[in-house]
């Protein structure tokens, strides 16, 4: 049995059925098709699947599809702007090296710019509390702290 | 010192911009059409036989398209002992055995089809102890295996892990102290974010495309050629391409159980078939770290001159052979080389057990080695009264040395290493005051300039350039994250005399790309670069030629700066490198830019006694940590970090921080916290929640310190730094912990446990 | 993942109603990081969920000297909430500590506790705290305190079809400082090895030694100049996590200190029978003779943050590691 759920992603509106059972990250990669979205565990634990309801992080692994309707969803999709342009946070991981295999990138770029968003000036123990949910095994963190600093314009 | 244009310089990842915005395709992204899923079901035994395997209600289930067993699949053995199979049919030796598997048309399916496979078993008694598993009269995990001079059934593998030099015995007993001290280390798991997977397709002809996340695309290749042949396919070709690799680490150098699994399913099922592993199969289904129970044993003289160091090593083997067994080979660099000590013994042997069996990672035995050795060296030192920093000193490594094991040390940093970490940590200041702070030091060595493991250590690279001035360079590199790519874009560029962003570097796919050993021992720089910096030469050569006839100007005279040829001796006669490229092309009997160089570092096998030199050059680093130890709690908080490290060069400097960062947050969790936990041959921890890899909030602030001996083998100078930053973390941390405390801990990781029950026997001694 | 159907009732009436539809094949799910996993994981195997999220009311916080939190409101709310961190700090510190960023925008206070676990961080501080919590079901509601809700590792005396609506905390005596310590191997995403809270109330908020209290003096130093100023604890509650099947009040320890003047001697025997009280177990995340001396050691330093919590109240954030 499906359901009808509609929501803004990116920006757009979208109008879906789905299985009632469907994970947010399922929706978004198999359903939406936007791979951009990572699973690394599946259970909540790396922060890899991490994209923004409004507004606000949330691991889409462990979170049910049928809860987005009615609210808006970004995805690293969305961060470019109509242009194409990079967002700052995009540019400052790029600058600072805060890129290696990538695989957490999308996820940790969501959470820094819900970090951004809330608080704009951050402290190096503020960045480091914002993106303690993101797990990332080939930078070591500090460039990514190095770039999120750079894009708050500290 | 001379000025570079694109060497030295931080410039981003050329493949940052597709990672950042999303767009980047790793495996889990990827889909061809008609494209089948598939999943293994594993052992449930640690140890048993296996009696009778009825796949026949699964293969019922509506979407399944191929179902394998170790009946119905031809004798593929794979494994550096090659004694394993894809899927057991007589027996299975540990819970990470493949036993079946199915490509249905969705995972789900596949995953319930599992369930329905029916296998009866006969338990067998199992073996988790190497210690246990040596002695006479051990169960046997093979019972085909037979090893020693009488060629009797053993566990213990017939692996000539010997190495001797001068007469330790001798000098033992010259020697004024002896430190005898017994270290353990346990498995660790890579972690890498992007799990593991394969798609693996034939075409209509039966030629094999496998998309892979290999870290050996070459040797891969042949690896899967020889699996096909095994499966009756005959002159049939294979390619491997590379999707985008969520990380290595070494976690890709050797190939899995699951990447043949995947190719028989395909041929099969006639169909496309993907595997991906789940977080829980990346962690207990594939490799981790090397385990070893290390006794060592070292000596000095009274001015604390090293005089010997005898090691004895027993590896926890698993239940198969893959890279781990080879790690003694890695241990016997810092066994034999790390500070100066004339005698040198090691003898390791690696033992069957029912345990999870272990593969190469970031370092290679190197850190395990290294924890033991230069955690021991603080305890000699400590005997013979002198303070480490000054034994090290004393006992460094020299530019020209030649070690026991034949290593011709050329540069060597590492004096300038342990100066500028004492520096740092303010060290005859702050040490020995052991009131709950300490400062520890570390020192390593590695490979810097390739590692001639194999009959080749080489990297083949392609170049041409088109009537723009845009250079493809087409190189057998594997790009894992780490950089490479963009290492390879600076130093043709370099060499060119072009800009960065003019550089397309492709790695992706061997029918396109020349031949290259691997992404291992930290020699993608040092390997790639210089066959990439030959090529680029032997193009620019190609140019100038052809620009010496529109420009009037012998090739000598000219050079090539910016996109713009210009002749050296009167620099107003120029042109630019795009007009001189069409003229070239747009002529008759015309030319296009295109040239090869393979670079096979002039490096030596290890003979049969294990020496030779390995590497074109060593790549030498300290590590400094400043301590604080909760007396109460047992917790161990770093306060500062420094990692100073001899990189010959630094290409990309953002880039190589980044590495020291990574592996250096990497080594510090296999210090004080990472650990896979196995219990009766099952693992315990198989998810991020009970495995600690250090988070944002737990790494310290380190500090990198970058020394440039400039090599004269590597590159613009260049050494390699991939695996160096996560060698001699334990050591200094536990060197910093006994500076702190007064505690030496042997055994990884460093948990609180550990400290607060050292704390409490060294106030209440049994 | 097991399929199932997911509803989204608009009121209580509606949700109650759906759930004795379904009985036994529903379940609720509030935000859902506990439940979705525990389906993932195969523990928990249900037909049917449903949705707390879309009924209003859930998730207000009412402050009033005593505190009122819906069952819904997530650790995020908390995490940022002014008026808990004055006043309820054990609290703020449990919401901190949970998990991440992500996991607390979604996860909720009622499903915390509703799950169960030993472990759960804001067990401890809400027992410590007298909460009482109040049970909704069709045909009415019920309120018991929090010391009588859990009953077994992830089993509390909810009956089917029955929620937690919302938690009540009653108001302090003047002079309450708590504090709640998760010992944890590292610093986010993590389970703790042990938990432990404790509330205090003193009969002053001043004390003549209060610059040792940031300082690295050892507890002992700090409370032997505090002997002086004779305080009198006028309220102690000590609650511990993980080393029990449910997280429970060590309430022979609080009755040594109940009433008494404070003094490093008594705060010892206090932790002592505190970690008496406890069956620590060997288990994966830990071993019980390591829980157990944690146990004396962390119940001192949380006493000590709750009086630094009582004297010095504007200064709430303190150093990770203190003492």
């Amino acid at each position: 049995m499906r359901e009808r759920i509609s929501f803004v992603l990116n920006g757009e509106p979208v109008e879906l059925e789905i299985e009632p059972h469907l994970t947010l990250l399922q929706l978004l990669r198999d359903r939406v098709g936007l791979t951009g979205t990572k699973e690394g565990c599946g259970m909540g634990e790396c922060g890899a699947c991490t994209v923004l309801l409004d507004g606000k992080t949330v691991n889409s692994c462990i979170f049910p599809a049928m809860e987005v309707d009615g609210k808006s969803v970004t995805t690293i999709e969305g961060l470019t702007d109509a242009q194409g342009n990079l967002h700052p946070i995009q540019k400052a991981f790029i600058e600072y090296g805060a890129i290696q295999c990538g695989f957490c990138t999308p996820g940790l770029v969501l959470s820094a710019k819900a970090l951004l968003d809330e608080n704009p000036k951050p402290n190096e123990e503020e960045i480091r509390h914002g993106i303690a949910g993101n797990l990332c095994r080939c930078t070591g963190y500090i460039q990514i702290i190095q770039a999120i600093k750079a894009a708050s314009g500290q | 010192m001379e000025e570079f244009v694109n060497v030295g310089k931080r410039i981003p990842k050329l493949d940052a911009e597709e990672k950042v915005t999303g767009k980047a395709i790793y495996i889990h992204d990827l889909k061809v059409p008609g494209m089948l899923h598939g999943k293994i079901l594993y052992s449930p035994h640690p140890h048993a036989k296996i009696i009778n395997i009825d796949t026949s209600r699964a293969e019922k289930l509506p979407g399944v398209k191929a179902v394998l067993t170790g009946y119905n699949i031809p004798p593929i053995k794979f494994g550096v002992y090659k004694d394993n199979v894809p899927l057991k049919a007589k027996k299975v030796c540990s819970m990470r055995d493949e036993v079946a598997a199915v490509a249905a048309t969705d995972p789900d399916v596949a995953e319930e089809a599992l369930h329905l496979i029916e296998v009866e078993y006969e338990i067998l008694p199992p073996l988790f102890d190497p210690e246990e598993a040596m002695r006479e009269g051990a169960p046997l995990i093979h019972e085909e295996h037979v090893g020693g001079k009488e060629k009797k059934p053993t566990n213990v593998l017939n692996l000539p892990w010997r190495l001797v030099a001068g007469d330790v015995e001798e000098a033992r007993k010259n020697s004024t102290y002896v430190a005898e001290d017994r270290f353990k280390v346990t498995w660790v798991a890579h972690c890498c974010l992007g799990t593991s997977g394969c798609l693996a397709q034939f075409d209509l002809k039966n030629n094999l495309t496998i998309y892979s996340i290999t870290q050996i695309p070459s040797l891969a290749q042949r690896d899967y050629m020889e699996a096909i042949t095994a499966m009756g396919l005959k002159d049939k070709k294979v390619r491997v391409i590379k999707t985008m690799i969520g990380g290595g680490f070494g976690s890709k150098l050797d190939t899995y159980a699951f990447e043949y699994i995947a190719i028989l399913l395909a041929h099969k099922a006639r169909k496309p078939v993907k595997i991906l592993f789940s977080r829980e199969e990346e962690f207990f289904a594939t490799s981790p770290r090397q385990p070893a129970i290390i006794d060592i044993a070292q000596g000095c003289t009274k001015d604390g001159t090293l005089t010997f160091r005898d090691i004895r090593m027993i590896l926890d083997n698993g239940a198969y052979t893959s890279w781990g067994a080879t790690t003694p080979s890695v241990m016997m660099m810092p066994i034999s080389s790390l500070y100066k000590v004339p005698h040198v013994r090691y003898i390791a042997k690696c033992v069957y057990t029912n345990n999870t069996y272990s593969q190469a990672m970031r370092g290679y035995g190197n850190p395990q080695a290294t924890f033991a050795i230069d955690s021991q060296i603080d305890i000699l030192a400590e005997m013979a009264g002198i303070d480490p920093l000054d034994f090290r000193m004393r006992n460094a490594n020299t530019p020209g040395e030649v070690t026991p094991q034949n290593f011709k040390i050329n540069t060597c940093g590492l004096r300038e290493c342990i100066d500028v970490v004492a520096q740092k940590l303010d060290w005859r200041q702050n040490r020995g005051r052991k009131d709950g702070r300490g400062i520890g030091m570390a020192s390593m060595i590695h490979v810097g300039g390739g590692a001639r493991v194999y009959k080749s250590d080489g990297c083949g690279t392609i170049i041409k350039v088109d009537d723009f001035g845009t250079v493809n360079v087409v190189t057998g590199a594997t790009d894992m994250g780490q950089g490479s790519d963009t290492v390879i874009a600076q130093i043709v560029a370099e060499e060119l005399g072009v800009r960065v962003e003019d550089v397309v570097v492709t790695h992706t796919d061997t029918d396109i790309c020349p031949w290259d050993v691997g992404a291992h021992a930290s020699r993608t720089t040092f390997v790639a670069g210089n066959s990439a910096k030959g090529a680029a030469k032997k193009v620019k050569d190609q140019l100038l030629e052809v620009a010496s006839k529109s420009l009037g100007e012998s090739p000598e005279n000219l050079d090539i700066r910016d996109r713009i040829v210009f002749s050296k001796k009167d620099p107003e006669k120029k042109s630019p490198l795009g007009k001189v490229l069409r003229a070239a092309h747009y002529a008759a009997g015309g030319s296009m830019l295109m040239a090869e160089h393979f670079y096979d570092p002039p490096n030596e096998n290890l003979d049969r006694e294990f020496k030779g030199n390995l590497s074109v050059t060593y790549a030498y680093g300290t590590h400094g940590a400043e301590v604080e130890v909760d007396k109460e709690t047992g917790q161990v908080k770093i306060l500062k970090y420094i990692a100073a490290h001899d990189v010959g060069r630094a290409i990309n400097p953002m880039l190589l921080e980044g590495q020291v960062y990574g592996g250096a947050t990497m080594g510090i969790g296999y210090a004080l916290t990472e650990r896979l936990i196995l219990k009766d041959g099952k693992v315990m921890n198989p998810n991020f929640l009970d495995y600690k890899m250090l988070t944002a909030k737990d790494v310290p602030n380190i500090e990198t310190i970058v020394i440039e001996t400039n090599d004269p083998f590597g590159p613009f100078g260049a050494k390699g730094i991939g695996e160096p930053g996560s060698v001699p973390t334990a050591p200094a941390i536990a060197n910093a912990i006994y500076d702190a405390v007064g505690v030496r801990m042997k055994d990884l990781p460093i948990t609180p446990e550990k400290v607060l029950a050292a704390l409490k026997e060294k106030a209440n001694p049994k | 993942m097991k399929a199932f159907e997911y509803f989204k009732p608009k009121t209580l009436k509606e949700a109650f109603t759906l759930f004795a539809k379904y009985g036994g094949k529903a379940k609720w799910i509030a935000g859902g990081t506990d439940v979705i996993v525990m389906i993932k994981q195969k523990t928990m195997a249900p037909d049917v969920l449903i949705s707390l999220r879309g009924i209003p009311g859930l998730d207000e916080i009412k402050f009033n000297g005593s505190l009122n939190i819906g069952a819904m409101v997530t650790h995020r709310t908390i995490e940022a909430s002014e008026i808990i961190r004055k006043n309820f700090s054990a609290l703020t510190d449990a919401a901190d500590y949970l998990g991440s960023v992500q996991i607390r925008n979604v996860a909720t206070v009622g499903g915390n506790i509703c799950t169960a676990a030993p472990s759960a961080d804001t067990a401890t501080p809400l027992l410590v705290f007298g909460t009482q919590v109040k049970i909704k079901n069709l045909k009415g509601e019920r309120t018991l305190p929090i010391q009588e809700f859990f009953k077994g590792p992830g089993e509390t005396v909810l009956k089917p079809g029955e929620l937690v609506q919302e938690l009540l905390i009653p108001k302090f005596l003047p002079n309450t400082g708590s504090a709640y310590y998760k010992l944890q191997r590292r610093l986010a995403l993590d389970l703790p090895i042990l938990g432990v809270s404790v509330l205090l109330s003193l009969d002053k908020n001043q004390v003549s030694c209060s610059d040792m209290l940031c300082t690295a003096s050892p507890i002992s130093s700090v409370l032997h100049k505090m002997e002086e100023d004779g305080i009198v604890c006028k309220e102690v509650r000590i609650a511990l996590g993980v080393v029990a099947p449910t997280p429970f009040r060590a309430v022979k320890a609080e009755a040594l200190l109940r009433g008494k003047k404070l003094s490093d001697e008594l705060l010892e025997e206090v932790a002592e029978t505190a970690a008496n009280e406890a069956q620590p177990r060997d288990s994966l995340r830990g071993e019980a003779w390591y829980r157990k001396d944690m146990i004396k050691v962390l119940v001192k330093r949380m006493a000590m943050k709750s009086i630094e919590r009582v004297v010095q109240p504007e200064e709430t954030i303190f150093p990770e590691r203190l003492w």
